[in-house]
């Protein structure tokens, strides 16, 4: 399944609006459209089969429920699918905080991972924008901010990850956000 | 009264919000903000349109049929419409060749998948699954064959060679998760295929790991809700081939099969 396409979106955008309507159809296309994109975000945060898979099930019943107050001027379908299944996952993640910081290997592991770089043809126009802003960063800053992003780790646990000072790291993401921002609403 | 700088530092915290970075409470704080000022869910949302086209770039990953299952089940979903007579499984050949069952058999298990009330859902079609499993006797002769449709949740068995039964005894079907303790399926037919209804908990444990196994017992199931009776068959579970491209075969299968423990009662 690609959301790349407009015309995918625009469909999407239809099937969530739809299922804000109570259509159990619509809902039932909406999963098999989106559900493989969404449980491989939740997978890369979580990295447990198991509890991607019960995330996955809460960001789901979280969108019956809450869809008729999807907003397409404010955000396509995909976007606020996206966002409610990384909210889910960081929500996971804050509880078993403390586990974690426990366990530096499991931290350590994920440091110098990189994202699989998608096909051209794969990514949309955003994203494309996004990675050229991305690449004006400085290195180390850029996959801090990717690192942030793909693992919802917190600042500590960054700097931790990246062995900087958490000053450093605080300062190195929040100027990274203003750049983007800059950039990106050029 | 919001000067630049507390502007500023707003927008940060709501860009740090959306990239994942802040802890517990701040993170409450603001989803408090979201919900309560119009002004933050602005921020907020533009911020998710900044960043969240970085998702592109993760793999998609097909999540098992039963999450699915168990979303359709904690939401109550009602079956919905009914769209045209479901295909798939039962039009899939290549499924009854690897199930080695001859075309009287399909054709009775086609009269009592024609006859069945549509209990399950019809229109939601997920990454479809189908698992199989060969119950083999004691003596090597297949008992049933179990066919689940992971999808509609439920399974079909069929009788191969009949197995004799004292009066008063009936064959249950039990599946057993690796390491686990027997879980009912439901009472199967000696003479004729039956079909089972899958609850969310036995749908969560089918799989290569699993095993299904037939006990002797009392006309209306065990008592106790373990095997009471001799286990007459057994079988493990095979991830069925899927519209022709990926297709597990187990061989002939009986070499390896787990073989019924007890005798016969």
């Amino acid at each position: 399944m690609s959301v790349t396409s407009p015309a995918e979106r625009d469909e999407l955008n239809r099937l969530l609006i739809q299922t804000g309507r109570n259509d159990q159809k619509a809902f039932a296309e909406l999963y098999k459209r989106t559900s493989s994109k969404l449980f491989g975000v939740c997978l890369r945060m979580l990295r447990d089969r198991g509890e991607a898979e019960e995330v996955l099930q809460e960001t789901y019943t979280t969108v019956w429920r809450r869809a008729a107050g999807f907003d397409a001027a404010k955000a396509s379908a995909i976007t606020w699918l996206v966002t409610l299944s990384r909210n889910k996952a960081i929500d996971r993640l804050r509880q078993h905080r403390e586990e974690l910081l426990d366990e530096p290997s499991r931290l350590e592991e994920t440091v110098d991972e990189q994202p699989t770089p998608a096909a051209d043809a794969e990514t949309s126009q955003e994203y494309r924008r996004l990675e050229r802003c991305l690449d004006e960063l400085e290195p180390q800053q850029r996959s801090s901010v990717r690192e942030a992003f793909f693992t919802g780790a917190t600042y500590n646990e960054l700097a931790t990850r990246c062995r900087v000072p958490l000053g450093t790291m605080k300062s190195w993401i929040r100027r990274s956000l203003m750049q983007l921002r800059t950039c990106l609403d050029q | 009264m919001n000067t630049p700088a507390d502007d500023g530092n707003n927008n940060l915290r709501y860009a740090e919000y959306v990239l994942g970075v802040l802890d517990a409470d701040a993170r409450a704080a603001v989803a408090h903000e979201i919900e309560t000022t119009g002004e933050a869910a602005t921020a907020v949302a533009l911020w998710q349109r900044r960043l969240m086209p970085l998702a592109d770039t993760i793999d998609e990953v097909t999540p098992a049929p039963y999450v699915w299952a168990r979303i359709h089940d904690a939401l109550q979903l009602d079956a919905p419409a009914r769209v045209q007579p479901r295909k798939g499984l039962w039009d899939n050949l290549q499924l009854w060749h690897w199930l080695g069952i001859g075309a009287s058999v399909v054709a009775a298990t086609l009269a009592v998948v024609v006859s069945l009330p549509r209990l399950a859902p019809t229109a939601i079609v997920v990454n479809a699954g189908y698992m199989a499993s060969t119950i083999q006797q004691d003596n090597g002769s297949t008992g049933w064959t179990a066919t689940m449709d992971l999808q509609h949740a439920r399974m079909v068995v069929v009788p191969a060679t009949p197995v004799a039964f004292a009066q008063g005894r009936a064959p249950e079907l039990w599946l057993i998760p690796a390491g686990g303790k027997p879980i009912s399926v439901g009472m199967i037919a000696r003479d004729k295929p039956t079909t089972l209804a899958l609850d969310p908990a036995l749908l969560a444990r089918l799989g290569p790991t699993a095993a299904l196994a037939v006990s002797v017992e009392p006309l209306g199931g065990s008592p106790t809700g373990q095997p009471t009776g001799a286990v007459v068959a057994k079988g493990a579970i095979s991830v069925a081939p899927d519209g022709g491209s990926k297709v597990a075969m187990t061989g002939d299968g009986r070499a390896d099969q787990a073989r019924g423990r007890s005798s016969q009662a």
